[in-house]
C-alpha cells in the first residue's frame, strides 16, 4: 500500500481550538492542528507544555473544555473508543501494554473492533469462529513482523525488553487499522540505534498510508523526521511550519532557554532522558 | 412531628457510632487504598474488651460508679482494639503492601472472619448476645419534645469531639502533615523523610482507637453485644466513608450522620419498616457511587495517560 | 524491578551443603518406612474402638492400610526418586513428599495427642512407646531438608507435540487417575460423625498424602505436561473429563451420600466459574455474588409447583431453569450496571450492597416469592420419563444408587459451564474482557466499549449461577434465603482464588476443597469458619495465585516471572550478585 496520490494533501484530522482547562490550570489554550494525508506531524515543546493533554483531548480520554475535532470532517466522539474505531489510534507516554497477555494476543486486542465473532459460533466453535481467528491472527502477525517483533510472538509482555514493548504498543495500535496515528515519545528511553529504527519504522508506517503525530523531547529526531513540527509552551501553539521554518524561529530559540539550536537539542536530550528515568523509577 | 424529632435524635446517635468506626476505614484507605473489611470487627472486639474489664477487673466495689468503671472499660476497649489492629496490620497486611489490590481485600475478609469467629469461641458464652453493663447515667434527658437516653448523648458528645480533635491533629501536627503527605504520595513523602511504616502503624492506631472508644460506648448504650455487630456497623461505617468521599474525615462523620439518619428515618417512614431500613442505606449507598462516585467531598479520580 | 531490589529484605534462608541431599533423602525415606511399622498411640483412645488397637502396637506387617500405608508410599517414594538416576525436577518432588510425610505425621501427632490427652499418647506412657508420629515428622522434615540441600531446580518441561493416539493415551490415563483421587478424597476416612472419630485426621492425613503425590508429580513436570496436553486437544479432554466423571458412581464413592455431597460440589463449581468469569478474566471484584444463585433458586422454585408457592405454575424443570437462568443473567446485568461509572474496590461494595439487598428481601419475604424464614420447601423432585431424579436407578445389569440422576445432571452441566468459559476465554470477548482487568483506559484506547463488555460479563457469569442455582433448589427440595448470604459470597470467592483465577480446573478444585472439607470435617464444625478465616489469610501470604494458577495471573499474583522463577528468587540472585563485590553486577534486570 501507498499513498492514494489523489488523497495525499487532503486534511484527515483538524483540531479546532482544542482547551482544556483543570480547575485553574489551562493546560491548553486554543491549540489548533491540521494534519493532512501522509504526513508526519511532529510535536515539541518542553516538560508539562500540555502535549500529552492534547492527544488525551484527540482520543476522547479527556474531554475538552471547548473546541472539536475533526475526522476527515466528521466531529470525533468524546469516547476513547469511538474514537479508535473512527480511525484515530494511539500509544502512549508510560507505555500501557497489557502486560500479562502475550504480545499476539496483545495485538489480537487491537483487532478487537475490526472483526466480528456472534456467540453462537463462538461458543459452538463454528467455522464462521474460526475464519474470523485465523484472520485476526494473519494480520495480527504480519503487524509483528512489520515492527519486527516476530520471534516474540509467545513471550509475555511485561517480559519484553523497553524497546520492544514501545514497538509493540505501536503494532497494537496500527491492527486498529487507523488512518491517523499518535505517537506519544516513541523513543523515549531508547539508545542512538533503536531511536533511528523507530525513525525508519515511522516513515514505513507512513508509506502505508497513515498519517502521523509524534510527541517528542529528541528534536533532532523531530527535525529529522516530520514533515511539519508545532511547538507547544504552556498550552499555547508558539509555532508551527516546516522542520526549516520551526528551527529558525527566533520564539521557539527563546522559549527554549535562549540558547541556539544545537544547545536546545542537548539540552533536550538531556531532560528528556531524566524525565524517563523520573518516569521509570 | 414528635416521632419525626425522636427519630432524628436516634438517627444522630447512631451516626455517631458509625462515624467514630468510619474514621478508622476512611483513614486506611487513604493511606494504604485499603479497604480493611475488619476495622468492623476491630469495633466488635472493642466492645468485648469493655466487657472483660468490667466483668473480670473491676472490683465489685467499683463497678456501681459509672465514673470509675466507664473510664476504665473504654481503656481496656482502646487497648484490646489497638492491639488487634496493630497485630493485623503487621501480620496480615504489611507483607503484602506491595500485592496486587485483590490481596489485602481477601485477606480483609479472611481477618474479618477470624475475628468474629474467635470472639464466638473463646469468649465466654459468646455464642449468644452477652448484657453489656450500663456504665453510665441511666436517664432520660428531655430536650424539648425530644427524649434521649444520657448514654446516645454521651456517644454524640464524644464522638464529635473527637472528630474534631482528630480533624486538628492531622491538619495541625507534625504526624498528622506526615499523613497527609503519605495519602498522596507515599514515595515522595519516603524522600522527603516520613516513614511510611511508622504513619501507617499511626492510622491504624488512631482508626482502632476510635473504634474500641466507639464500640464500648455502643455497648453501654444499646446494652447488649455479640459477635455480629462488627459487621452489621462496619459495613454501615464503610458505607458512610464512601458517601462522604472516601479519605475525607469531615465527610466520614457527615457521611456517618446521614446513614444514621437514613436507616432510622426509612425504618420509620418507608415501606417495609425496620426490616428494610438496612436496605435503603444500600440502596442510597449505589446511588452515591453511580452518580458521585468520588463520594460528597472526595476528589475526582484522575485518569492517568 | 530496579528500585524493589535494593529495599527488599533478604529471607533468612537455609543453606546445606549439596553432599548432604542424599543422606538425607536416603535417612528420611527409610525413616518414613520405619514409622509406619510403629506404633502410634500408647493407649486406646475412644472406648468401643475398633481402630485404634491397631495403631497402639503393630501387628500384621502385610496389612498396612490407611495413613501407615500412605507412610510408607510416600517413603519408598523417596527413595526412589532420590536414587533413580536422572529424574529431572528431582528436588522439587523430594520436597513435596516430604512436605506430605510431615503432614500425615504432624496431623497424626496433634489429633492423638489432642484426644489422647496429652503427648503421652504418641511418645512413651505407662510403659508403652508410641513414636510413630514423631518419627513420620522428623522423616518428612529430613526429606523437605535433603530437597533444600539439592537445590531447588526449574520444573522441567516435557515435549507436548505427540502423535495423536499416545496424546489421547495420556490424557486418558491421567483423567483416570483423577477420577481415582477423586473417589478415594470424597470417600477417605468415610462418612463424618460421632460414630468415627478417625474421620476428620484420616482425611486430613490423605489430602496430606495426595498433596505430597501430585506436588511430586508437577515437580517432575508431569503436571505442567498434562494440563498442556489437555489445553492442546482441549474438545477431547473435556469429553474425557465428562466421562470420567460420570464413572464416579462406580467407583466406592457410589453411594446417596457421596452422591449428594458431589452434587453439591458441582453446583458450587459451576458457579464459581461462572465468578470467574466477572473476577477472574474482566477483573471485577464481586462480593454478592451467590445472589444470582439465590436469584436462580427462587426463580426456579417458583415456577416448578412447590407446595407454598402462590404462583402456582408449574413448569417442566428444563423451561424453568431456562428462565430461571436467564432471570438471573438480567438481574446480573443490572448489578453489573454501575460497572459503567463506578470501578474498582467501589463496585465491590456496589456489589456487595446488591447482595445484602438480596438477603434482605428474601428474609422479609418479598412479594411473598422467597417464603422469608420459612423458605420455600417442598420443591418437586426433577423427573424425566417417570423417574424421579433422587430414585435409584438400574442400567443394565447396574445398580445405581439414589441421587445418581442429579450428579449425572450436574456434570453434564458443569461440563457445559467449562466449554462456555474455555469458549469465551479464547476469543474476541475474552480477550477483551482481560484487557479491561490488565488496563481499562488501554482497553479503550484499543476500541473496546468496556462498558458493554463488563455488562455481559456479568450477564454471563449471573446466568451461569442461576442455571446452577436452580438445580440446587431441586436438588435439596428448598430454596431458602438462609443460602444466599454474604458468606457464601466469600466462600465463592475464595474458591476461584484458591484454586486458581480465570482457570477452570482452579475453580473447580477450589469450589471442591472448600466446599467438601466442612463436609469431611464435622468433628471441627466449630471451628470450621476460624479455620476457613485463617486459610484466606494464609493463602493470600503465601500463595496468593492459588493452587493451579493461570499463565497469566500467575504472573501478575505472584509476581513470577515467564520462566516460571518467582520474583524471590530472582531476588536471591540479584543480592548475591551485589555480594559479589566489584566484580558482581549491581543492580536488577530493568
Ligand atoms: N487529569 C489532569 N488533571 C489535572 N491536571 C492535569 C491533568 N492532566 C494533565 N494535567 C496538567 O496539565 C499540564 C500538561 O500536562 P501534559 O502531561 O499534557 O504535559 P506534556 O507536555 O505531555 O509534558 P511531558 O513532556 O512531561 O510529557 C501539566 O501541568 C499537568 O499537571
Ligand atoms: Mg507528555
Amino acid at each position: 500500500m501507498t499513498a492514494d496520490p489523489i488523497a495525499a494533501g487532503a486534511p484527515v484530522l483538524h483540531a479546532q481550538d482544542v482547551t482544556m482547562v483543570f480547575g485553574g490550570l489551562v493546560a491548553l489554550n486554543k491549540v489548533s492542528l491540521t494534519l493532512e494525508q501522509g504526513q508526519v506531524a511532529g510535536l515539541i515543546g518542553p516538560n508539562g507544555a500540555g502535549k500529552t493533554t492534547f492527544f488525551n483531548c484527540l482520543t476522547g480520554l479527556y474531554t475538552p473544555t471547548s473546541g472539536r475535532v475533526l475526522l476527515n470532517g466528521a466531529r470525533l466522539a468524546g469516547d476513547p473508543a469511538k474514537v479508535t474505531i473512527a480511525g484515530v489510534a494511539r500509544t502512549f507516554q508510560n507505555i500501557r501494554l497489557f502486560p500479562n497477555m502475550t504480545v499476539l494476543e496483545n495485538v489480537l486486542v487491537g483487532r478487537h473492533s475490526r472483526m466480528k465473532q456472534d456467540p453462537v459460533s463462538t461458543l459452538l466453535r463454528l467455522p464462521a469462529f474460526h475464519r474470523g481467528e485465523r484472520a485476526a491472527k494473519e494480520r495480527a502477525r504480519e503487524l509483528l513482523a512489520f515492527v519486527g517483533l516476530t520471534r516474540a510472538e509467545d513471550e509475555v509482555a511485561r517480559n519484553l525488553p523497553y524497546g520492544d514493548q514501545r514497538r509493540l504498543e505501536i503494532a497494537r495500535a496500527l491492527a486498529t487499522d487507523p488512518s491517523v496515528l499518535l505517537l506519544d515519545e516513541p523513543t523515549a528511553g531508547m539508545n542512538p540505534q533503536e531511536t533511528e529504527a523507530t525513525r525508519q519504522l515511522i516513515l514505513r508506517i507512513r508509506e502505508t498510508g497513515v498519517s502521523v503525530v509524534v510527541i517528542e523531547h529528541d528534536i533532532k529526531f523531530i527535525f529529522g523526521l516530520c514533515d511539519k513540527v508545532s511547538v507547544l509552551v504552556q498550552g499555547e501553539l508558539l509555532v508551527e511550519g516546516t522542520p526549516e521554518v520551526v528551527r529558525a524561529d527566533p520564539r521557539v530559540i527563546e522559549a527554549y532557554l535562549g540558547k541556539p539550536p544545537e544547545e536546545i537539542e542537548a539540552d533536550a536530550r538531556t531532560a528528556a532522558e531524566e524525565h524517563d528515568k523520573g518516569e521509570q523509577a | 412531628m414528635t416521632t419525626l424529632l425522636q427519630q432524628i435524635a436516634n438517627g444522630i446517635a447512631l451516626g455517631a457510632t458509625i462515624g467514630l468506626i468510619a474514621l478508622g476505614y476512611t483513614m486506611v484507605y487513604g493511606i494504604i487504598q485499603l479497604i480493611n473489611f475488619a476495622h468492623g470487627e476491630v469495633f466488635m472486639v472493642g466492645a468485648f474488651g469493655g466487657l472483660a474489664v468490667h466483668r473480670w477487673l473491676l472490683p465489685e466495689a467499683w463497678q456501681g460508679d459509672w465514673y470509675i468503671s466507664l473510664p476504665l472499660m473504654i481503656v481496656g476497649g482502646v487497648v484490646v482494639a489497638v492491639t488487634i489492629a496493630l497485630i493485623m496490620e503487621r501480620f496480615a497486611y504489611r507483607p503484602l503492601r506491595n500485592a496486587p489490590r485483590l490481596a489485602p481485600l481477601i485477606t480483609a475478609l479472611g481477618v474479618s472472619i477470624v475475628l468474629q469467629e474467635a470472639i464466638r469461641i473463646w469468649f465466654p458464652n459468646a455464642e449468644s448476645a452477652q448484657a453489656y453493663p450500663k456504665a453510665f447515667i441511666d436517664a432520660q434527658v428531655d430536650l424539648g419534645p425530644v427524649s434521649i437516653s444520657a448514654s446516645k448523648l454521651l456517644i454524640i458528645v464524644v464522638s464529635v469531639a473527637l472528630s474534631v480533635g482528630l480533624q486538628l491533629y492531622v491538619t495541625k501536627s507534625r504526624m498528622g502533615r506526615a499523613m497527609r503527605a503519605t495519602a498522596q504520595d507515599r514515595d515522595t513523602a519516603r524522600l522527603m523523610g516520613v516513614n511510611p511504616d511508622r504513619v501507617i502503624v499511626l492510622t491504624f492506631l488512631i482508626g482502632a482507637a476510635l473504634a474500641g472508644v466507639a464500640g464500648v460506648l455502643y455497648g453501654v448504650d444499646i446494652t447488649n453485644v455479640d459477635n455480629a455487630i462488627g459487621f452489621q456497623n462496619g459495613i454501615f461505617a464503610f458505607t458512610a466513608a464512601v458517601l462522604g468521599g472516601i479519605g475525607s474525615l469531615r465527610g466520614a462523620v457527615i457521611g456517618a450522620f446521614i446513614i444514621g439518619l437514613i436507616k432510622t428515618l426509612g425504618g420509620q417512614y418507608m415501606p417495609g419498616g425496620t426490616q428494610y431500613d438496612y436496605v435503603w442505606i444500600f440502596v442510597v449507598l449505589i446511588f452515591v457511587l453511580v452518580f458521585r462516585p468520588q463520594g460528597l467531598f472526595g476528589e475526582a479520580e484522575r485518569v492517568r495517560a | 524491578m530496579t528500585t524493589t531490589t535494593a529495599t527488599v529484605r533478604s529471607r533468612p534462608r537455609i543453606t546445606l551443603a549439596p553432599t548432604l541431599a542424599k543422606p538425607l533423602a536416603a535417612a528420611g525415606g527409610v525413616l518414613a518406612v520405619i514409622a509406619a511399622l510403629l506404633p502410634w498411640t500408647t493407649f486406646v483412645l475412644f472406648d468401643n474402638d475398633e481402630v485404634n488397637p491397631s495403631l497402639q502396637y503393630f501387628d500384621a506387617p502385610f496389612a498396612l492400610s490407611g495413613y501407615r500405608l500412605h507412610t510408607m508410599l510416600l517413603g519408598l517414594a523417596v527413595l526412589v526418586v532420590a536414587f533413580v538416576p536422572r529424574i529431572p525436577g528431582r528436588a522439587r518432588a523430594q520436597r513435596a513428599l516430604g512436605f506430605g510425610i510431615a503432614a500425615i505425621g504432624l496431623i497424626s501427632l496433634i489429633f492423638l495427642s489432642y484426644n489422647g490427652g496429652g503427648v503421652g499418647t504418641v511418645t512413651a506412657a505407662d510403659g508403652d512407646a508410641a513414636f510413630g508420629a514423631v518419627v513420620a515428622l522428623v522423616a518428612g522434615v529430613l526429606v523437605v531438608l535433603s530437597a533444600i540441600a539439592a537445590g531447588i531446580t526449574d520444573i522441567p518441561d516435557f515435549p507436548t507435540r505427540l502423535p495423536r493416539l499416545a496424546a489421547y493415551g495420556a490424557l486418558v490415563l491421567a483423567f483416570a487417575a483423577i477420577l481415582f483421587l477423586v473417589a478415594e478424597t470424597l470417600t477417605a476416612g468415610g462418612r463424618s460423625g460421632v460414630s468415627n472419630p478417625y474421620a476428620g485426621p484420616t482425611f486430613l492425613a490423605f489430602l496430606g498424602m495426595a498433596g505430597g503425590v501430585l506436588g511430586a508429580l508437577s515437580g517432575v513436570g508431569v503436571v505442567r505436561w498434562i494440563s498442556a496436553l489437555s489445553e492442546r486437544h482441549r474438545a477431547f479432554s473435556i469429553i474425557i473429563l465428562v466421562l470420567c466423571a460420570l464413572s464416579l458412581p462406580l467407583t466406592s464413592a457410589g453411594n446417596a451420600y457421596w452422591m449428594t455431597v458431589a452434587t453439591t460440589i458441582g453446583v458450587y463449581a459451576a458457579t464459581a466459574i461462572g465468578l470467574n468469569v466477572v473476577v477472574g478474566l474482566a477483573g471485577l471484584l464481586d462480593l454478592g455474588y451467590v445472589a444470582f444463585m439465590g436469584v436462580g433458586a427462587f426463580v426456579a422454585a417458583n415456577l416448578s409447583g412447590a407446595a407454598t408457592s402462590k404462583l402456582g405454575i408449574e413448569l417442566p424443570f428444563p423451561v424453568a431453569a431456562l428462565i430461571a437462568a436467564i432471570l438471573a443473567g438480567i438481574v446480573g446485568a443490572i448489578v453489573g450496571s454501575p460497572t459503567l461509572r463506578v470501578r474498582g474496590d467501589y463496585l465491590a461494595i456496589v456489589t456487595l450492597a446488591f447482595g445484602e439487598i438480596f438477603t434482605r428481601s428474601a428474609q422479609n419475604d418479598i412479594g411473598g416469592l422467597t417464603g422469608g424464614s420459612n423458605a420455600i420447601p417442598r420443591i418437586p423432585d426433577v423427573e424425566l420419563g417417570g423417574t424421579a431424579f433422587n430414585e435409584e436407578i438400574q442400567v443394565g445389569g447396574l445398580e445405581l444408587p439414589g441421587g445418581v440422576l442429579y450428579y449425572f445432571m450436574i456434570v453434564l452441566v458443569v461440563g457445559a459451564v467449562m466449554a462456555v468459559f474455555a469458549n469465551l476465554k479464547n476469543s474476541r470477548a475474552g480477550r477483551a474482557w482481560i484487557a479491561i482487568r490488565e488496563d481499562e483506559d488501554a482497553a479503550r484506547a484499543m476500541g473496546i466499549r468496556t462498558g458493554k463488555a463488563k455488562i455481559m460479563a456479568f450477564l454471563v457469569g449471573a446466568t451461569l449461577a442461576g442455571l446452577a442455582g436452580a438445580i440446587f433448589a431441586h436438588k435439596l427440595t428448598i430454596a431458602s434465603f438462609d443460602s444466599f448470604k454474604f458468606l457464601e459470597s466469600v466462600t465463592l470467592l475464595a474458591a476461584v482464588i484458591l484454586g486458581g483465577m480465570g482457570t477452570i480446573p482452579g475453580a473447580v478444585l477450589g469450589a471442591s476443597l472448600l466446599f467438601v472439607l466442612p463436609e469431611k470435617l464435622r468433628e471441627f464444625d466449630d471451628y470450621r469458619l476460624l479455620l476457613f478465616g485463617l486459610a484466606l489469610i494464609l493463602i493470600m501470604r503465601f500463595r496468593p495465585q492459588g493452587l493451579v494458577p493461570d499463565r497469566v495471573r500467575r504472573a501478575e499474583l505472584a509476581g513470577e516471572t515467564a520462566t516460571g522463577k518467582s520474583i524471590d528468587e530472582e531476588e536471591a540472585l540479584v543480592v548475591e550478585q551485589e555480594h559479589d563485590g566489584p566484580t558482581g553486577k549491581k543492580g536488577g534486570t530493568a
